[in-house]
């Protein structure tokens, strides 16, 4: 029981952070119906940029905990940035004459650039990220839990809740929820859509940094850290389906805890496998995802 | 105040408007009626910005607004309710009408009192005052109807353009248009009026055109127009 309770809360951590980046597939999603294949990639960017900046701190003098606080800001404007280069360079164009598959390649394509970068920079071997957090576990009823996976699922309720905030109270949110609804009609009600959609290129991978700085203290930091956590949130955003908030935390709690479950009940090796079927049984059985609705729409 | 000169859109190759030219005098209703398929829709589509038109000159107030962005359109004072009425769904019958407001709320346009407008407007149509709090999608087609033209008004437009308002309407409904129609004109809002009830258009307006296969056929005061023989054979009916 107490190791079931284990991998519970390694799942649940793990599984935040699918649904973190799964969350920043619905940003853009919602918007453009296009989606950011390189979201690992910026997810990678953001845990290297976090890794350089907090170590820079810290060689300053810096305690380990002040250095990340600090760096966060510098990681989540550099997400910002990096997502609205997307938008500007790989998925404007494609949006502007409708092609259908344009931005797949054009996403694809700078998110190997963005990985070939991060290697010359960073190098191709795996860093260390200074734990910001003391890394001795809390043992709470026998279940050993480490700070820093505490961190994670308040981070990623934070992000998403602020997100959440900012579309139900501001004006500005009001106009990306009605580009989001119907982007001709936004457009007639002074709403410049095209920078609507930069926007949401830039919180999706601010999102995704934000996973990356996350979890870079509990994993190791490097080129490759983002191409499989991308890979599996996409599953995610499948599951919970593109359109719901709440879906993408269920489903990457879902698939986070059914890894850590297979991986530890039957094999390493097949931990992928379970997440993978379920992503299989949605698209056959509810293509919309678990928790997709389909738009009101009454003319 | 708007003024078209000129004009040829449409989609892709195919082009739906060829020279067309009209005048939006301020503070009167025009209307332009014309059958299904003739560009009336498109018209007002190329007008707003929502498609770019191919040539011809848009004026507005003295400027050419031809190929700008809607949404620059629309902070010049360009309100329009589009075909289909295109609310928001997801969101409330309070923020659909809100963000009719948003270059006055962002600092685009110039402020006014917004709140006062709002509660104004939700008065006009106390059918959106019982559901404020109702998600847009949820409204019957007649509030929607309601609901898109508050949501328009909430620019304090210089121009309203008003596609087929009644379309889709029962006809107790259709009256209720027609008569805050009536109520905006009485109020000296400066109206485009798209409608494929021709007579009860020409009823309410002061001036029309009548559109046929891309071109402008007819046009003039609107009570002479009702006694074209030709307009009422072709679109009032033989009974008129």
């Amino acid at each position: 029981m107490q190791n079931f309770m284990q991998i519970l809360v390694s799942g649940i951590s793990v599984g935040m952070i699918y649904g973190v980046i799964a969350f920043g597939y619905q940003l853009t999603f919602a918007t453009s119906k296009t989606l950011n294949f390189g979201q690992g990639e910026a997810l990678t960017l953001g845990a290297l940029v976090g890794f350089s900046t907090v170590t820079f701190l810290i060689a300053l003098g810096l305690p380990p905990l002040a250095a990340y606080i600090l760096a966060l800001p510098i990681v989540l404007a550099f997400g910002l940035l990096q997502g609205a280069v997307v938008e500007r360079f790989g998925v404007r164009q494609a949006i502007k004459t409708k092609s259908e598959a344009g931005w797949i390649m054009a996403t694809i394509a700078l998110g190997i650039i963005f990985k070939n970068m991060a290697e010359n920079v960073w190098g191709k071997d795996p860093l260390k990220f200074p734990s910001p957090l003391s890394e001795a576990p809390l043992t709470i009823g026998g279940v050993n839990l480490r700070p820093m996976e505490i961190a994670i699922v308040l981070g990623a309720l934070a992000m998403m809740l602020a997100v959440e905030a900012f579309n139900r109270r501001s004006i500005y949110g009001k106009a990306v929820v009605a580009t989001s609804n119907d982007r001709d009609a936004a457009g007639l009600m002074g709403i410049n859509t095209p920078l609507v959609i930069t926007f949401s290129y830039a919180l999706s991978s601010l999102s995704a940094a934000l996973a990356g700085v996350l979890i870079a203290p509990i994993t190791l930091t490097g080129a490759n850290m983002g191409a499989a956590l991308g890979l599996k949130a996409f599953a995610v955003a499948i599951i919970g389906g593109l359109s719901s908030g709440l879906g993408v935390v269920v489903g990457g709690l879902i698939l986070g805890i059914t890894e850590s479950l297979t991986g530890f009940y039957f094999d390493t090796g097949y931990k992928d496998v379970p997440g993978l079927l379920l992503l299989l049984l949605v698209l056959s059985f509810k293509p919309a995802g678990l928790f997709g609705k389909s738009a009101i729409k009454k003319v | 105040m708007l003024e078209v000169r000129n004009l040829v859109a449409g989609y892709g190759k195919v082009k739906v408007l060829h020279a067309l030219s009209l005048h939006v005098p301020k503070g009167q209703l025009v209307t332009l009626i014309g059958s299904n398929g003739a560009g009336k829709s498109t018209t007002l589509r190329a007008v707003s910005g929502m498609i770019r038109p191919d040539s011809g000159e848009i004026m507005l107030g003295g400027r050419n607004i031809a190929g700008m962005a809607s949404h620059d359109i629309t902070r010049l004072g360009m309100a329009h309710s589009p075909e289909g009425r295109r609310v928001f769904p997801t969101l409330s019958v309070s923020d659909n009408v809100l963000l009719g407001a948003f270059p006055r709320l962002t600092g685009a346009r110039s402020k006014g009192d917004v709140k006062a407008d709002f509660d104004r407007l939700i008065d006009l149509f106390p059918k959106l005052k019982d559901r404020k709090d109702q998600l847009a999608g949820t409204l019957s087609g007649g509030e929607q109807q309601m609901l898109a033209m508050a949501r328009a008004l909430m620019l304090n437009p210089e121009v309203l353009l008003l596609d087929e308002p009644s379309m889709g309407l029962a006809p107790k409904l259709v009256e209720e248009v027609f008569a805050t129609i009536s109520r905006l004109k009485a109020a000296k809002v400066t109206m485009l009026l798209v409608e494929q009830f021709a007579a009860a258009a020409l009823d309410v307006a002061d001036f029309g055109y009548v559109l046929e296969n891309g071109r402008i056929s007819s046009s003039g005061p609107a009570e002479s127009l009702k006694n074209d023989p030709a307009v009422r054979a072709a679109y009032l009916g033989a009974a008129h």
